[in-house]
């Protein structure tokens, strides 16, 4: 694979009256209805389940759900059906620990990442070649089989149990140190060159120099850190028994195996646990989608 | 380029003081234990009761299990499913979202909520979606189509896993295909119009070469995820598979043979073995393919 | 790495030199078989989704535990109902495992196999007698010699039927079926009446349907499984029937608790195995499905119907063995048993529970009924499911009914390789 330097290019929106596209050039009126016309269509593919989850979830217990034709907006909105989960769970206690939890992903994840990153693509050393295998691999691996031996390690290292078991397993991700490589390989030699003649060490050139460069892939970094964090399941299951330490992803199954039957009720703990990566990647969105650009893999 | 081999030169022990804190992680956390799943492979181990060496008894006894075969077979057509329209697709959404219309911004941002919420979640509101008087068919029988049980028929259960799979894959791949897009020269397109090419002749004779090595890129990354498909089927067909089993995917098999009190830890490890193999050969095959039509 | 490979060694030695029945009386490591100590020291227990329903009668629970014995200290955690097993092997193999663990039989039997569970009748045999005979001896584990958990709440339930839908299909609603022919001439029937669009029942027969009909499930010796019987072919023979009539749902094949119950609710399906638990979900749910429901006794050829047993086994590595033990004994004595029974809509294992007015005494309400009903089916109810039966095994049986439903097999074929595939598995766990 081949890394090339890329950036989405964020042009700032035309200041005059006239639509133009991303060169200045004028956009026909046919084509704008069209592509505004085809964008509310995969709009509604891509969001619509979500606001029927949450339409649901608003829905009081007279409602009736399974109507037909459905009605897309809750007659009788009510929050009652939050309250229930709250009242079924500690919510907020789980909600902190999932808090902590992808707190301390993003941080480590930026961090490892960004040191084996820069090792991966800017150190010439014996052994780079293996050190980008292992990570490779690492990515290649099926997890679902290896993680009663994660587990035992845990176990081993005493940490099983613990908030910091949770993390550990993730806290450098193969995939972040791959992307943050990427980066660092698109960054040209000669920022860095200029600096080595100062006498900066590696160190010096790491922290003052390329770092800086890659801040919108350590955006990316730390939003998938987050929702890997957040999102998973199985491993925080296995790893704490109790209770008081759950993560969100863990707490909301109670809704699940309690009131399979109640829509409502599941609806509301899906939004629960969705609502806060929504609100998350809406205010990083603008240095994500540059950073994508930035640690783009070009085949 | 006297210069860059300057910055080259390093002190002996700082490459490794960099990459030791990921080394150590991935190490121990992902394949240790997966060496350890190799060991296991060959020997008759289950949860509670520890394994003798078996050989390759495990993999012989896979080679006649049907289970395997189904496994294989539906892993197989998930990629042969899925792959084709994670290429396509995100890139048409590339290209729609790509001018700086007002409000791009926001859609941009919503076409990427299906890859922030977790897959469990995804599967929750899905399997509502699906149901037989969820959303989709209270709308099917509104316009007269009627119900369809999408989650009870083997085809349909895994045609609906695949398009949960595409549609939560959008919008991770459209952001890829927009890095690469902003790549290609506008003055390639400006020749292909004054040579008065249509729309899709265009994105044949310009797009689409200008792109090809992500669409190569987006093939591998999403025929390994597709191989390794666990979640989705799962969640929509049930801890089983759907009717009988039809519809498992190899690493629900490993989760069904591995877990539990009772589980069959060295044959679930062997199948975690072919797993592994199976996507290392595809990553190496679309990279190599790739590489000899370029030459 | 290295311990691991030491116990390795040894175990492999363990399993080559003991006979097999020796297995499960390992009680080594650090616990005792000896509950006679003074009790006290800190436990864990753990409970199976309990929480959600039930916080303030464990808080109680624990309470009065260590008030009873000071010294003591209990720590309580849930875990959801998901992936339980996997919790407990991860933790079995990890030797975490808490002191004291609710458990279903099916899930102490390889527990105990790794002796990992306390066997009772040697360390708790004087509170035997307190426990319904039936109830005690469902965690024996055949091939061990003990009895590896104290029997908690067990559970049975009535059948549930819409009287709307067996008006319409022209079935006497106040006659509902008492007998398998009954019940599956019923049923084609109704599928016949509705054109195919009402199906009487929801699930394909699991080994406890088997077991209800008469099929022997395992050999006398608890070696073998035998439900491809003469009475397992003939049930799979009659499910094949209705489905393909469509009295069977045609989602049966996918079918899952939580779904069944819902074509129940939404008049889909017109009868549903369910417990006292379900009419208060009926009642909320679908008020006025719940004027139509119909209550009659669980069908079963045997004259036993079949009961689910919750029990509560020590770990055999606890360090507080006394404690442990007076602590799984006190959730399951009378009285607590007494108390969440009437809580929740199950019933207690204690011996003479059964007979207390709250479950013998009418009031006129539908769930003192069906109380009342269930409480006099358990006194001699069966528990099916053999306790070797483990979820590879239930997985193959289903996947082959699955394949006689499709006509892809014939019944007697499928239920031979079920048979076969489960036989292999059990010798596989020796």
């Amino acid at each position: 694979m081949t890394v090339t330097e890329e950036r989405v290019r964020t042009v700032p929106p035309a200041k005059e009256a006239r639509v133009t596209d991303e060169h200045g050039r004028r956009i026909r009126i046919g084509e704008l209805v069209l592509r505004y016309a085809l964008l509310l269509l995969v709009l509604a593919v891509t969001v619509g389940p979500f606001l029927w989850q949450l339409s649901t979830s608003l829905k009081g217990p007279t409602e009736d759900i399974f109507g037909s034709p459905p009605g897309f907006l809750p007659e009788h909105p009510t929050l009652h059906n939050y309250q229930r989960v709250a009242d079924t769970i500690p919510v907020w206690d789980y909600a902190l620990n999932s808090l902590k939890v992808a707190g301390a992903s993003v941080v480590t994840n930026c961090v490892g990442s960004a040191l084996a990153g820069y090792a991966l693509a800017r150190l010439r050393y014996r052994g780079r070649g293996i050190a980008t295998l292992v990570f490779v691999l690492a990515m290649l691996v099926p997890v679902e089989g290896i993680i009663i031996a994660q587990f035992t390690t845990m176990r081993e290292l005493g940490l099983n149990n613990t908030l910091i078991g949770v993390v550990l397993p993730g806290c450098v991700g193969a995939m972040n140190v791959l992307l943050m490589r990427n980066a660092f390989l698109n960054l040209p030699y000669e920022i860095e060159e200029a600096a080595y003649v100062d006498g900066a060490n590696a160190w010096q050139r790491f922290l003052r120099i390329a770092l800086p460069s890659v801040r919108g892939t350590l955006a990316v970094v730390a939003i998938f850190a987050f929702m890997g964090a957040w999102d998973d399941f199985l491993w925080p299951l296995i790893v704490l028994s109790d209770p008081s330490k759950f993560t969100l992803t863990i707490g909301l199954n109670y809704l699940h195996g309690t009131f399979a039957n109640d829509e409502r009720l599941v609806a509301a703990g899906t939004v629960i646990a969705v609502a806060p990566l929504i609100a998350l990647f809406a205010c990083l969105q603008r240095y994500f989608f540059r950073g994508v650009g930035e640690g783009a893999v070009k085949g | 380029m006297a210069d860059v081999t300057r910055v080259r030169r390093q002190l002996p022990t700082s490459p490794w003081l960099f990459a030791a804190p990921g080394l150590l992680v991935v190490g121990a956390f992902v394949l240790y234990p997966f060496v350890s799943t190799v060991v296991n492979s060959f020997t008759d181990r289950r949860t509670l009761i520890p394994g003798h060496f078996v050989g390759l008894a495990n993999f012989r006894e896979l080679i006649h299990d049907d289970m395997f075969w189904t496994g294989l077979r539906n892993s197989t057509l998930y990629i042969a499913g899925v792959v084709p329209a994670l290429v396509v697709l995100p890139l048409l959404l590339a290209l729609l979202v790509q001018k700086n219309i007002p409000g791009i911004t926001f859609f941009r941002s919503a076409f990427y909520t299906p890859v922030v919420a977790s897959i469990v979640v995804v599967g929750l509101i899905w399997v509502w979606l699906l149901d037989e008087r969820g959303l989709v068919n209270s709308l099917l029988e509104t316009v007269g189509i009627g119900r369809i049980g999408f989650l009870s028929d083997q085809w349909l259960l895994l045609l609906s896993a695949m398009a949960v799979t595409v549609w939560k894959g959008l919008g991770y791949y459209m952001i890829i295909y927009l890095a690469a897009l902003a790549n290609v020269p506008r003055e390639l397109h400006e020749a292909a119009a004054v040579d008065g090419a249509g729309a899709v002749r265009r994105f044949l004779t310009v797009t689409v070469p200008a792109v090809r090595s992500t669409m190569v890129l987006v093939a591998a990354l999403s025929s390994v995820a597709a191989f390794k498909t666990f979640s989705e089927v799962y969640l929509l067909a049930g801890p089983d598979g759907g009717p009988a089993g039809e519809d498992t995917t190899l690493v629900m098999l490993v989760q069904q043979t591995g877990t539990g009190l009772t589980g069959r830890v060295g044959y679930a490890s062997a199948l975690s073995v072919v797993v592994f193999v199976v996507t290392v050969a595809l990553m190496l095959l679309v990279l190599r393919a790739d590489r000899r039509e370029r030459t | 790495m290295r311990i691991s490979r030491r116990a390795f060694a040894l175990a492999a030695a363990a399993v080559l030199a003991l006979p097999l029945s020796a297995c499960g009386s390992g009680g080594d490591d650090g616990g005792s078989t000896d509950a006679s100590g003074k009790v006290e020291g800190d436990i864990t227990f753990q409970t199976w989704n309990l929480r959600a329903n039930f916080k303030p009668y464990f808080d109680g629970l624990v309470a009065d535990f260590e008030k009873k014995y000071p010294g003591t200290k209990v720590k309580w955690i849930d875990q959801p109902a998901e992936g339980y097993a996997d919790k407990i092997s991860a933790d079995a193999a990890g030797g975490t495992l808490p002191d004291v663990v609710n458990v279903s039989p099916d899930l102490v039997a390889p527990l105990a196999k790794a002796g990992l569970a306390l066997d009772l009748d040697k360390a708790a045999a004087k509170y035997k007698s307190e426990y319904l005979a039936g109830a005690w001896a469902s965690h024996r584990i055949p091939g061990t010699s003990g009895t590896y958990a104290f029997p908690w709440y067990l559970n049975t339930g009535p059948l549930f039927y819409n009287k709307t839908l067996f008006k319409q299909a022209g079935l006497d609603p106040e006659q509902p079926p008492k007998t398998y022919d009954e019940l599956f001439a019923d049923a084609l029937k109704m599928a016949q009446q509705s054109d195919g669009k009402v199906a009487t029942l929801a699930n394909v027969p699991t080994i406890e349907d088997f077991g209800r009909y008469g099929s022997q499930l395992m050999n006398k010796a608890g070696t073998g499984f035998a439900f491809n019987d003469a009475k397992g072919v003939e049930l799979l023979t009659r499910y094949k029937e209705l489905y393909d009539a469509k009295a069977l749902d045609p989602q049966a094949l996918t079918a899952t608790p939580e779904s069944t119950g819902k074509k129940f609710l939404t008049g889909a399906v017109a009868m549903n195995p369910g417990s006292a638990l379900d009419l208060d979900n009926f009642k909320k749910q679908a008020p006025s499905l719940y004027k139509n429901i119909g209550i009659t006794d669980q069908i079963t050829s045997t004259g036993h119907v079949n009961m689910y047993v919750m029990g509560v086994m020590v770990n055999s590595r606890t360090k507080h063995t006394a404690a442990a033990v007076a602590f799984a004994h006190f959730v399951t004595d009378a009285q607590n048993q007494m108390s969440f029974a009437k809580k929740v809509a199950i019933f207690p294992s204690t011996a003479g529970s059964l007979d207390d007015p709250y479950f013998t005494k009418e009031d006129g309400t539908d769930e003192t009924r069906v109380r009342i009903a269930a409480a006099k089916s358990l006194k001699n109810a069966v528990n099916y499911t053999p306790v070797l039966f483990s979820d590879q095994m239930k997985t193959a049986l289903r996947n082959e009914v699955a394949k006689t439903l499709q006509g892809k097999e014939s019944p007697k074929t499928a239920l031979d390789n079920a048979v076969k595939a489960c036989d292999r598995l059990l010798q596989q766990e020796g």
